[in-house]
């Protein structure tokens, strides 16, 4: 629920009938409920791989298949084995007829090869994937999404399935217009057999511990709700004065509050001592915190500057450099950016630096941490309502608003179900990723 | 008091000419929470003075803005006689003392009811932008009419009789001391003779008030995040003994209150849902 | 001796210590309960989590407070069926919960517990007159109207004039402040080593805010997130300036040394303390920061005889020392809750005067000086303020986690001195 007055006032009929378009309620997830609230199409051109196991995967989910015939809640298209212009023409002519056929909030999810540098023309078709995703985003309405999945016909199809639960269910419905790389999972390889119990389907971090900055309010309060209604025991940081907040957060869901600063010196070193010692390891670790001092550049001081920079990435890379042995062998990092930090952002020049930098650090501590099984990935939310938002002068915050394919703010819990699909132990296989949660914002790639 | 005067002179117009349709006006105001108001009513209906704000004192907090509203000419129904026979609402969050509310009430679904016609206040509460509680009361005109008909869901029902979770003993001067703080000052709550007036024996409790109590007797059960749905039954006669009982449903609690003639209040409530 | 297992002290949790009528004026003693067994339940992981049980208690209680500890249990996130009992011993119920509860963790009766303490002089009950009291009890018990008749007959107006509150010794009529003075006077402490003392409790406390000790023993409350009390820029020389309150009638005024910065004020807060077994804690992975080695109460006539209100430690502290085979020397940090600067010096000089220790104490030789640099070193009740009940939590919590600093083996000793000429002190080893 947000004050998004616009948004509910286009529900009613009369406003409608005046021609003003309607701003689609979003569906977003709840426990028990079913992956897609209708049939799904699943094609595939030429020798894609990846196609029969989504179908398996659907039909176990209790998702039946569409047929020729009305309407559909998704479309899957494995076009992994795409590599002329010609082949392209058939995703084309696979796409065209189901877009009428598209129910609203449904999705749209195409898998595409990673573009291979010795064939240009393989190269041009794979990264034409990207333009064709992004402008089918714009296109639909009524809520729907489109997304991209990039992989090698090599990666074994299981480290697909969490994506595509993902991108197809009701927790992605303010993930638009994104291309998510999906490699072959990080670490060593698990026996199945090894591995025991897979992690029952509505709890998916069952048995996880998670850290989660900045969770007395806003984002990391929903974030820290949300990887505990899947499963997770949470370490809920935040700031000594947000304590009273902060424990009510923990106490609701059962979890623990640990008041700390993070910018503070012996901070990482507290935190990973509070780990060790009361769950020996930490298999989830959400870096949430961040602060903004907006000012123009010209009006820029150094406190107001060197203040976001220590909370928003000294704290991240500092907290990362001590976890060490502490990270489990199947842990997973996910950092808050922001489309500031992609786009920039007059008079967050500060923010933007920083949330920049995460990315930066993201995609440098990817490859250094995949031999030990462990992911780091950037969630970079986009107009989200929240009190930060809510700061904003109306006009700068009703753009904001609109400004998107979904023509919406997001909610707190729209970063959540991200950041707890990219927790998950069986999503090993996209690390060092940017995740826009925007609804395809017109600011930024 | 402010609301006093507005009483009164919703009294001194409700014999006008009245609109026949609902105002689209929204009344809106900004509120910070005034920490020994709140202390206050926790004290008076059982809660625990904190910095969560108990989920009815939000309703309080729009309160004076539903009597603005329906106080005004442009309001279908006269003020007095109004029966507030249903409250639902959601905190879609706990909410903290130290917040800055923007509260909106609104009236909308006005429709025919075979006892008259009914209509529902709409109470909005957004912290910095973001919601945070909906509240829909809604009261019924007795007598009066309303073109549509609309049907509202049954709403909570008695349960299975089992034994009182607990005993409450309602004093005379209770109407009065929840008036005070709650600014619901409707003279059917204040003075026998009022009460009379308006064909009640006695002076007859809030129902906001019994709602907030059967509430508060589930503190440190519920969690902040919490959506509950009250419907009023025979009006509770001051002083009374009525007896309390809740029971656990699969997400939430069921609860009533009833003395030995009637059920006064049938209630549910559960964790908040989203969306 | 039959070796019993000794209880941990895992942890703490205590809300700001507010100012009477300051930032929680509207707060009950059940709202602040209640609100610090909350931020205890989310440290620890609590929520829904049955203990073995949960001993508190308030010094100045509301009637309607009969059960207040299971009250505010039940108004907590711990679960309902969690037993909970009020305990009353002045200013020395939150020490003595803490005893009561790692007692009985000792003997194996329970595996966990919480010790907890609150008080509120804000909202500190007023009684009826005492004659009114017995009209309207026997007006209560009237069968038939002759019998109200008579009974309403016996009302006078002065009935109507409540009782106030005061914080004054039944016995003597004399206020605990008045009490102190004598001390001080028959001690000879000086007005500038009181001031000293208060200054270093000052800057003791916001010194350790300032390093982020309390950050995992203090859950904000009511938007108070340090204590109020606490003025970290204080000075001798701003003390210096205060007039009097203590002392100041008959003879010896002219020698009154106590004031409001060498005192305690009135003040209103919450402290709990979780302790556990060894292997409870290990169990739940929580911490272990102490153990509670041993306790002592005692008491001494100070309305006959020839001792001071608030000197009862005094007395404890050596029966305490000798059953361990300990001397100050072993002890690394102490923990004498300052009711009043005067107090604590007092205390001092007694431990170290060879004729007292002789005549009074029966020893040997005096206990000894202390070394100031382990006395309260994170400050004490001067600077956090001392609602009553809730101040032998705190102190238990503190030193719990220094000696856990300090590393196992490490020992600490609380002194805590209550109304009604009582003490009690008790004994950390750090784990």
């Amino acid at each position: 629920m947000t004050g998004d007055l616009l948004r509910d006032i286009t529900q009613i009929g009369l406003v409608r009938k005046l021609g003003v378009p309607r701003i689609p309620v979003l569906r977003r997830y709840e426990p028990g409920a079913p992956l897609l609230d209708g049939p799904a199409l699943v094609g595939v051109i030429g020798a894609g791989r990846f196609a029969e196991p989504i179908r398996a995967l659907l039909t176990a989910a209790g998702v039946a298949d569409a047929g020729d015939e009305g309407r559909i809640a998704a479309v899957v298209l494995d076009a992994s084995a795409v590599r002329t212009i010609d082949e392209l023409a058939g995703v084309q002519q696979f796409l065209t007829p189901t877009m009428r056929r598209l129910q609203p909030c449904g999705r749209v999810l195409l898998i595409a090869p990673e573009p291979d540098p010795a064939d240009p023309e393989a190269a041009a078709v794979a990264q034409a994937f990207d333009g064709l995703v992004r402008s089918i985003g714009k296109e639909l309405r009524a809520g729907a999404t489109a997304n991209l999945l990039v992989t090698t016909a090599e990666t074994d199809p299981a480290a697909l399935d969490p994506s595509v639960r993902f991108f197809l269910s009701a927790r992605s419905a303010y993930v638009d217009g994104q291309v998510v790389h999906v490699g072959p999972p990080v670490g060593r390889a698990v026996d199945p057999a090894a591995a025991g119990d897979p992690a029952p389907a509505d709890e998916p971090l069952s048995g996880r511990v998670a850290l989660v900055t900045g969770a007395a309010r806003g984002i990391g309060a929903a974030v820290a709700e949300t990887l505990a209604r899947d499963g997770a025991t949470v370490v809920a940081i935040d700031v000594p004065a947000a304590g009273d907040a902060l424990a009510k957060v923990a106490n609701e869901i059962g979890g623990t509050a640990l008041q700390l600063d993070i910018t503070a010196p012996d901070a990482p070193q507290r935190i990973v001592a509070h780990l060790e010692e009361r769950h020996g390891r930490v298999d989830v670790v959400v870096h949430n915190a961040g602060i903004t001092r907006d000012k123009l550049l010209a009006n820029m001081t150094a406190d107001r500057w060197n203040a976001v920079l220590a909370v928003n990435l000294r704290a991240q890379l500092a907290i990362n450099a001590a976890l060490g042995e502490v990270l489990s062998d199947t842990a997973r990092i996910v950092c808050v950016a922001s489309t500031s930090g992609i786009a920039g952002n007059r008079g967050q020049t500060n923010y933007a630096a920083s949330k920049a930098g995460v990315i930066g650090m993201v995609r440098a501590l990817a490859p250094q941490l995949a031999p030990r099984g462990v992911t780091i990935n950037a969630v970079a939310p986009g107009f989200i309502e929240t009190e930060m938002t809510a700061k904003m002068p109306v006009a700068t915050r009703e753009a904001g608003r609109r400004i998107n394919s979904l023509r919406q703010g997001g909610l707190p819990v729209d970063v959540a179900e991200t950041i707890a699909w990219l927790a998950r132990a069986d999503n090993g296989g996209v690390t060092g990723q940017v995740v826009r949660v925007c609804g395809q914002s017109w600011l930024g790639a | 008091m402010a609301l006093g005067l507005l009483y009164a002179k919703a009294a001194a117009t409700a014999l006008g000419p009245r609109s026949s349709t609902l105002p689209d006006t929204v009344v809106r105001r900004i509120a910070a929470i005034d920490r020994a108001h709140l202390a206050a009513y926790a004290r008076l209906c059982g809660f625990r003075f904190g910095d969560a704000v108990p989920v009815p004192y939000l309703h309080v907090l729009g309160f004076p803005q539903q009597i603005e509203l329906m106080a005004t000419r442009a309001f279908p129904f006269a003020l007095p006689g109004l029966v507030h026979v249903r409250n639902t609402g959601t905190a879609h969050r706990p909410v903290d003392a130290a917040e800055r509310l923007s509260i909106a009430v609104h009236a909308e679904r006005l429709r025919s009811h075979p006892k008259g016609a009914q209509v529902d206040l709409v109470t909005e509460i957004d912290v910095a932008g973001e919601r945070v509680y909906d509240g829909r009361s809604t009261y019924l005109a007795r007598g009066a009419s309303a073109p549509l008909a609309e049907a509202d869901p049954p709403g909570p029902q008695p349960f299975e009789d089992g034994p009182p979770t607990a005993t409450w003993h309602l004093d005379a001067g209770l109407g009065r001391r929840y008036a005070r703080i709650s600014g619901d000052v409707n003279p059917i709550h204040l003075s026998p003779l009022a009460a009379k007036a308006f064909g009640f024996p006695r002076t007859i409790a809030h129902g906001m008030y019994t709602a907030a109590r059967a509430l508060a007797s589930l503190d440190g059960r519920l969690s902040g995040a919490l959506t509950w749905d009250v419907k009023f039954g025979k009006p509770l006669l001051l002083p009374s003994v009525v007896q309390l009982r809740t029971a656990p449903t699969g997400d939430g609690w069921a609860i009533d209150v009833r003395s030995e003639q009637a059920v006064h209040l049938t209630a549910t409530v559960s964790e908040a849902r989203s969306g | 001796m039959t070796s019993v297992r000794r209880a941990a002290v895992i942890g703490g949790n205590r809300i700001p210590f507010a100012r009477s009528n300051g930032a929680y004026a509207e707060a009950s003693n059940l709202d602040m309960l209640t609100a610090a067994l909350d931020g205890l339940a989310a440290r620890f992981g609590l929520a829904g989590v049955e203990v073995g049980e949960v001993a508190g208690g308030a010094v100045l209680k509301h009637s309607r407070d009969r059960d207040l500890t299971r009250e505010a249990v039940l108004g907590s996130s711990l679960a309902p069926t969690t037993p909970a009992y009020d305990v009353a011993q002045a200013c020395g119920t939150g020490l003595e919960t803490v005893v009561l509860v790692a007692n009985k963790i000792a003997l194996g009766q329970i595996e966990s517990g919480i010790a907890a303490g609150v008080d509120s002089a804000s909202d500190a009950p007023v009684a009826l007159n005492d004659d009114l009291r017995r009209v309207l009890m026997k007006l209560n018990g009237a069968k038939n109207l002759q019998q109200r008749i008579a009974a309403l007959a016996g009302l006078r107006p002065g009935q109507i004039v409540p009782e106030l509150p005061r914080n004054a010794e039944p016995r003597t009529g004399l206020s605990m402040g008045e009490h102190a003075a004598i001390t001080a006077l028959e001690w000879g402490i000086t007005r500038e080593e009181q001031d000293e003392l208060a200054v270093a409790s000052h800057r003791n406390l916001a010194a350790a805010y300032d390093r982020g000790f309390f950050d995992d023993l203090v859950t904000p409350f009511l938007g108070l997130s340090r204590d109020s009390t606490l003025r970290a820029d204080t000075s001798v020389e701003k003390l210096a300036k205060l007039k009097p309150v203590f002392g100041t009638r008959g003879k010896n005024a002219a020698a009154a040394t106590m004031t409001a910065g060498n005192s305690t004020p009135l003040t209103d807060g919450a402290a709990t303390v979780l302790l556990g077994s060894d292997e409870w804690a290990a169990e739940r992975r929580l911490p272990v920061l102490a153990h509670v080695v041993d306790a002592q109460t005692a008491a001494v006539d100070f309305v006959h005889g020839e001792d001071g209100l608030l000197t009862a430690p005094v007395f404890a502290m050596p029966k305490l020392l000798a059953r361990n085979g300990l001397t100050f020397a072993d002890i690394d940090f102490f923990e004498i809750h300052e009711a009043f600067a005067s107090t604590v010096l007092a205390t001092l000089k007694a431990w170290e005067d060879p004729a007292f220790a002789e005549e009074r104490l029966g020893l040997d030789a005096p206990l000894g000086p202390i070394d100031r640099s382990k006395l309260n070193v994170t400050g004490s009740s001067l600077a956090t303020g001392h609602p009553f009940a809730a101040t032998g939590g705190r102190i238990t919590a503190t030193l719990a986690k220094l000696l856990h600093e300090k590393g196992p083996g490490s020992k600490g000793v609380i002194s805590i001195c209550a109304a009604g000429g009582q003490g009690v002190v008790a004994l950390l080893e750090g784990a």
